[in-house]
């Protein structure tokens, strides 16, 4: 055991300075991490690489300040020293300490950190007297200059500081170890690298404003944060409250809420969450901030506004109704700032003139109405008017009204279809390049003269299925990425055997590969309404692990054995194998077979080569295959509901039409039980993967919990309900499923809103860490089932890919080598967090592009005179101002006053068209009236049909919004039925079949806010085939069609 | 200090040591000549003083003394100076109330008691600095002031703490390690016949991760035995060197 010299420091701490003693040991063995080491260093874990001109060292002064352009991904062989690495993580915190450490542990980028303290040769003691700055750029000097020794002259070294007087004295000590300043380094080695430059520049002009700053200011437009120490023993002790503050987006200026978490609410009997009123209140934290706040007085409560509002930066200054106070509260300190990279708009001309005479500080409007304005330092501000601009924020002190932060990258034009998608992945920090090389090099190569092969030694190790098995996969049409495949048979005594086969996605993509790397930080598949960004490279995706008909692949199978007659599971396994999938069938034609549709055969592209006899057999066989399939499934699902009772069935069995209908089709009104047939065994796999993973291990399991809704969120369900007269019993799942199911009116929308409010009560559901949660945790509310993973589409999930590797370590007969690259506990747990929020975004961004489509689809439609922008729409809550309105043709939700921006409310006329007139609304909780002072009154209620005109509201900075405006109080009568009467031609109905679906299509969207069911039923959903933006584009084409053949009849 | 990473990603623990490596030991046998035991040692930068008397006649009240065998009286205490902020009371104090009564167990299972009843032996141990592992310190001192009084053992009596991080077992804690509130085992060892003297462990542990903590701890007590026998054969060598003039 080498142990050498022991070193004293000496350290104060923050208010009594106390001196601390620590040992620091040096030692000869710290590896040096480069592949072009000669000496005897160990070689694990990344290394540099060897083909670099030179090595870059930055000083602790450049990795604090400019660590944004050390991730350019083009900068190589970047050495950042201990010293450099703890400087930043005292003065920056952990958050940037944390940017700083995924960099190095990212496999793609050339960097890495040398422990230049810890080395014998390298470390140079702090001298009496010597500044610590001095002491890091000495040490860091020394440590580079050891480096250059170390590779015996071979590799220069450029040390890249911002000290002028270092540059100085230390340039010419040592030859081959340059020092030279950063900006003079970018100059002259990436003189090309245009971005950096500008980052730099800007970088560099706002940290000269926050000095000069720091230097002019002493009035202060905010109090000042209370310190960390204070702010945790107050949480402690009650004073304070921490939580994760939400800015409400409607009233982005004044109303922003704490969601509570963490110990200290129970104790105060906080229902609710608290309050913060106004931006002072606020004091700098930023929407998604950990803030600790301080309750003010019960005499300072406010109540929530219950009206509708515009995002005007005014304040309305009458005729705000406030419902019950509620707890309210003021920040007194953020305790984890969640700032990210922002989407901004620049102000355009004629406003920036208004602003004035500095020209070099500019506000930008973020994109997200929850962040406040940011002030730039830019002289580019001409230039990227018309541009969605990154931003990020820098500092916020308190002498400034707004947050500083430095522009970064420019996105696209302002209403540019790609740009605006751009905005979107950015706002939901989703990033999605091409695959790099190295993950390409990565692949099995696959030509069409030379198709990928089943390579003889896994034949040995993995099952085959190839010959004993008939397996099928059914689909979505034109899906590519199958990863689930199904089989069933009878066994010699009599038992059935089923059997849930999917991709082995883990064979290809081995742990901590660059794939791997790349797959875990996506964590999923990204569906956009125009297109989708894959969680693996293409040539995985849609080839090598999609099961395709009639090739060899391998597979994970889960296998059971069923007893004949009672279908009861008498035993389960689970193995690799292989096999090959015989056909390839879309629902409706498993649907048609099980119908006993004689005319499905003859879709089957998989049977039609045969001769009639062998053709008859094997469609037999497939028939009856698919028939035991679905009885199997009745019976699991018939136990799953009687034991457990799950399910708002109808919300699913919706879901599952939209999905199913994929659009292009126009088909099936009926949800076919296909659906339900393999959603049962997908969940039955991987409920019985579940229970595999967590008895093998127990604390390091990737599991989905659905957490019971909180009643309270179901108040307004119950309120609606019983407005029509229908009692929502939600004590339990069951209850509530059933009563839903009762609660069927003559207007088939009143259930379907009901059934979405249901679904918005409920939390999400979660991937989780067995280790982290207690057993009783572990169930899932919507499926009622005691343990649920996710197991079924590794190609489009990473958390099935854990799984996955779970389940074959847990199976596998030599655990050792397969266990080593699971996850523990801890960063499991981290890593199913990152799965989640990444899924959040899917889900967000999926949304977004929804409703950017809609907007492009209204942009260019006159409201006035398209009839395509008047449609029919129902009352689902009623607000002070006015009501919120469900357009099931465009299956769009919606905000309608009743009172507009002059104070006048809306009339109605004789023939119950409306207009605006000055008056008084009455709120009452199931209606609403208007009370002009001529003319009749206006009373909506709850479910009310009422005709809309839907609109555009364009904003510069922010997303279009669809406005939406009553013109008439009773049920629009859709214009195309009387031209339908006039013109019996199919094409109208085609209009009608499309605008159906894109309705529903539309409603499942919305419900993917807050829809966990509709995820379960994910794993036929696949690939989108047609994509909403192509049918708002057919439903234009077809519009202009009849216009025309209107005009010609 | 929130957020110091105790154990970076290259296996580097804060004070540059590896998870399995010890700290530096030094020690002298010896260094009181009116005591009949006496051994200073230093664990880093924890170091301790320990003294042996007797064996001796019994002191005090005979009543709880045992009859068949000797009498083994602890005392621990900490020096004032000994931690960052001065320290109010020596000893008496319950936690060292309780070390002292930790080190009696040790060393009553260590020490060949029986060959000497009726009578007392006393050991005393002072922390001088405290950095972490005080226990250990005082056993391993205890053991080395015991082998200088020549009082009869089955074995040395080595002991070490271990913890677990992130996954992995670190030896041998020092004082910041040690106050960032992991488990923390304390191990003492008769290494030769792989005896357990005490074990200590304070806090909540999960018992699947029990066996490669008390493994480290293991393997830390017999790197410690070498080391201390290394000390006790040199002091020997100089003794003799001494008598043999």
């Amino acid at each position: 055991m080498q142990r050498t010299e022991k070193v004293l420091q000496l350290r104060g701490q923050q208010g009594r300075s106390v001196r601390v003693v620590r040992e620091h040991y040096l030692r000869p063995d710290v590896p040096c991490g480069s592949a072009l080491c000669q000496a005897a260093c160990p070689r694990d874990g990344k290394l540099l690489s060897d083909d670099v001109t030179h090595y870059i060292v930055p000083d602790w002064k450049v990795v604090q300040d400019y660590l944004e352009i050390l991730e350019f991904p083009e900068l190589k062989g970047i050495v950042f020293m201990q010293t450099a690495c703890q400087a930043m993580q005292h003065q920056r915190g952990r958050r940037q300490y944390n940017k700083l450490r995924n960099l190095l542990r990212d496999a793609r980028h050339d960097c890495i950190m040398f422990f230049n303290e810890f080395q014998m040769l390298s470390y140079l003691p702090r001298e009496r007297g010597e500044s610590l700055e001095k002491w890091q750029t000495r040490s860091i000097y020394n440590a580079s200059v050891w480096y250059y020794n170390h590779f015996l002259g071979r590799m220069p070294i450029v040390m890249v500081t911002d000290d002028e007087e270092s540059v100085q004295q230390l340039g010419s000590e040592t030859e081959g170890v340059f020092v030279i300043s950063f900006k003079n380094y970018l100059d002259n080695f990436w003189p090309d690298l245009k971005a950096a430059h500008e980052l730099f520049d800007s970088i560099l002009q706002s940290r000269h404003e926050r000095e000069s700053e720091s230097q002019e200011h002493s009035g202060k437009e905010y109090p000042e944060h209370v310190p960390t120490e204070s702010l945790e023993a107050g949480i402690k002790s009650g004073r304070y409250i921490q939580g994760v503050l939400n800015v409400n987006k409607h009233r982005a200026q004044v109303e922003a809420f704490v969601r509570l978490q963490g110990a200290s609410h129970k104790e105060k009997d906080l229902r609710t969450d608290v309050l913060v009123y106004g931006t002072k209140a606020r004091n700098r934290a930023i929407h998604g901030d950990v803030v600790a706040v301080e309750l003010l007085p019960q005499s300072e409560w406010k109540g929530r506004t219950s009206a509708l509002c515009e995002n005007e930066s005014e304040e309305k200054a009458s005729g705000e109704v406030y419902s019950e106070l509620m707890p309210t509260g003021r920040v007194v300190g953020i305790i984890q700032k969640n700032w990210r990279d922002y989407v901004v708009t620049f102000p355009s001309r004629e406003e920036s003139q208004s602003h004035g005479k500095n020209t070099q500080k500019i506000l930008v409007t973020p994109w997200d109405y929850r962040i406040p304005k940011i002030r730039i330092s830019t002289q580019q501000a001409e230039a990227l008017q018309d541009f969605r601009v990154v931003v990020r924020i820098d500092s916020w002190e308190s002498t400034s009204v707004y947050p500083n932060g430095h522009f970064v990258r420019v996105l696209g034009r302002i209403g540019d279809l790609e740009g605006e998608i751009q905005t979107i992945l950015v706002e939901n920090s989703v990033s999605v390049g091409p695959f790099s090389e190295a993950q390409m090099c990565e692949m099995p190569v696959v030509l069409p003269e030379k198709p990928w092969k089943v390579s003889p030694e896994e034949e040995l190790k993995r099952l085959d299925l190839r010959e004993t098995h008939l397996v099928f996969s059914i689909d979505p049409k034109g899906c590519e990425d199958v990863d689930d495949a199904l089989s069933v048979r009878t066994l010699p005594n009599g038992n059935l055997e089923l059997g849930v086969h999917i991709a082995d996605v883990t064979h290809f993509v081995t742990a901590n590969s660059y794939t791997d790397i790349e797959a875990r930080a996506r964590a999923t598949t990204y569906y956009l309404a125009d297109r989708r960004y894959d969680m693996l490279p293409m040539i995985l995706s849609a080839n090598i692990c999609s099961l395709l008909g009639l090739v060899d692949r391998y597979a994970v199978s889960v296998m059971w054995e069923l007893d004949k007659t009672s279908y009861e599971i008498k035993k389960v396994w689970y193995t690799r194998s292989i096999l090959r999938s015989s056909y390839k069938l879309f629902y409706e034609a498993a649907q048609a077979l099980l119908d006993g549709d004689p005319a499905a055969a003859a879709e089957i592209p998989e049977l039609q080569e045969l001769d009639e006899r062998v053709r008859k057999q094997k469609l037999d066989e497939l028939i009856w295959a698919i028939g035991k399939l679905t009885d199997v499934a009745r019976h699991i699902r018939a136990k799953r509901d009687s034991c457990g009772a799950l399910e708002l069935e109808g919300v699913e069995v919706m879901v599952q039409l939209d999905d199913k209908k994929n659009i292009a089709d126009l088909i099936p009104r009926q949800p076919l039980e296909v659906h339900e047939t393999i959603a049962e065994c997908m969940i039955l796999a991987n409920h019985w993967v579940a229970k595999k993973i967590w008895e093998s291990f127990p604390y390091q399991a990737l599991l989905r919990q659905h957490p019971p809704p909180r009643q309270e969120f179901f108040s307004e369900l119950r309120e609606c309900a019983s407005s029509k007269g229908f009692t929502i019993d939600t004590q339990s799942n069951k209850a509530l499923a059933d009563s839903l199911d009762k609660a069927v009116d003559a207007d088939p929308l009143v259930n379907k809103l009901l059934r979405s409010m249901a679904t918005q009560a409920m939390s999400n559901a979660l991937y989780f860490s067995t280790g982290s949660h207690p057993q009783e945790e572990f169930s899932h509310y919507g499926l009622a089932l005691d343990k649920y993973t996710h197991f079924t589409s590794p190609i489009r999930r990473y958390a099935d890919i854990i799984v996955h590797r779970l389940l074959l370590a847990a199976t596998s007969k030599d655990g050792k080598t397969i266990t080593k690259n699971l996850f523990g506990n801890k960063e499991l747990e981290e890593l199913c967090n990152h799965i989640n929020n990444r899924n959040r975004a899917a889900q967000h961004a999926q949304k977004q592009s929804t409703e950017l489509f809609q907007c492009m689809y209204f942009k260019d439609k006159d409201p006035e005179k398209d009839e395509h922008c008047t449609a029919d729409g129902i009352i689902y809550s009623i607000r002070t101002n006015g009501v919120l309105v469900f357009v099931p043709r465009y299956g769009i939700k919606g905000a309608a006053y009743l009172k507009n921006k002059e104070g006048l409310v809306i009339c109605c006329q004789s023939d119950k068209s409306c207009s605006w007139k000055p008056g008084c609304l009455q709120r009452f909780p199931d209606r609403i009236i208007s009370i002009p002072t001529t003319g009749e009154s206006v009373t909506l209620k709850l479910f009310d049909h009422v005709t809309v005109q839907v609109s555009v509201q364009n904003s510069r900075c922010h997303a279009a919004t669809i406005r939406l405006q009553i013109t008439s109080c009773k049920p629009h009568r859709t214009s195309e039925q009387e031209p339908a009467q006039s013109h019996p031609i199919s094409k109208m109905d085609l209009v009608k079949e499309v605008t159906k679906t894109a309705e529903e299509a539309q409603l499942a969207q919305d419900k993917a806010k807050a829809n966990t069911l509709e995820e379960e039923y994910e794993p036929y959903r696949q690939t989108k085939g047609v994509s909403l933006y192509h049918l708002l584009e057919e439903i234009k084409d077809l519009a202009l069609l009849d216009v025309s053949a209107d005009s010609g009849a | 200090m929130a957020g110091l990473e105790l154990l970076s990603e290259q296996g580097f623990r804060l004070d540059g040591r590896r998870a399995g490596e010890l700290r530096q030991l030094r020690a002298r046998m010896g260094v009181f000549a009116q005591a009949d035991g006496s051994a200073y040692l230093e664990q880093g930068n924890t170091k301790a003083l320990a003294v042996v008397y007797g064996p001796h006649e019994l002191r005090g009240s005979r009543g709880k003394a045992p009859h068949a065998q000797a009498l083994v009286n602890c005392q621990y205490s900490m020096a004032t100076f000994s931690t960052a902020e001065r320290k109010r009371r020596p000893h008496g104090d319950r936690a060292s109330a309780e070390m002292s009564l930790h080190l009696k167990q040790t060393f009553e299972a260590a020490l060949l008691t029986r060959l000497f009843p009726r009578s007392q032996i006393d050991i005393y141990v002072q922390i001088l600095q405290a950095d972490g592992g005080n226990y250990c310190a005082a056993v391993n001192a205890a053991t080395l002031a015991l082998l200088d009084a020549g009082i009869p053992m089955r074995d040395y009596v080595c002991a070490c703490s271990a913890g677990f991080l992130e996954d992995t077992a670190l030896a041998d804690l020092n004082y910041v390690e040690e106050a960032a509130g992991g488990p923390q085992l304390a191990l003492a060892l008769l290494p030769q016949a792989q005896h357990i003297a005490l074990l200590e462990l304070n806090a909540r542990l999960h018992q699947d991760h029990l066996p490669r903590v008390l493994d480290a701890a293991t393997q830390a007590c017999r790197h410690l035995h070498a080391l201390l026998d290394r000390v006790v054969r040199e002091h020997l060598r100089d003794a003799a060197a001494l008598l043999g003039k």
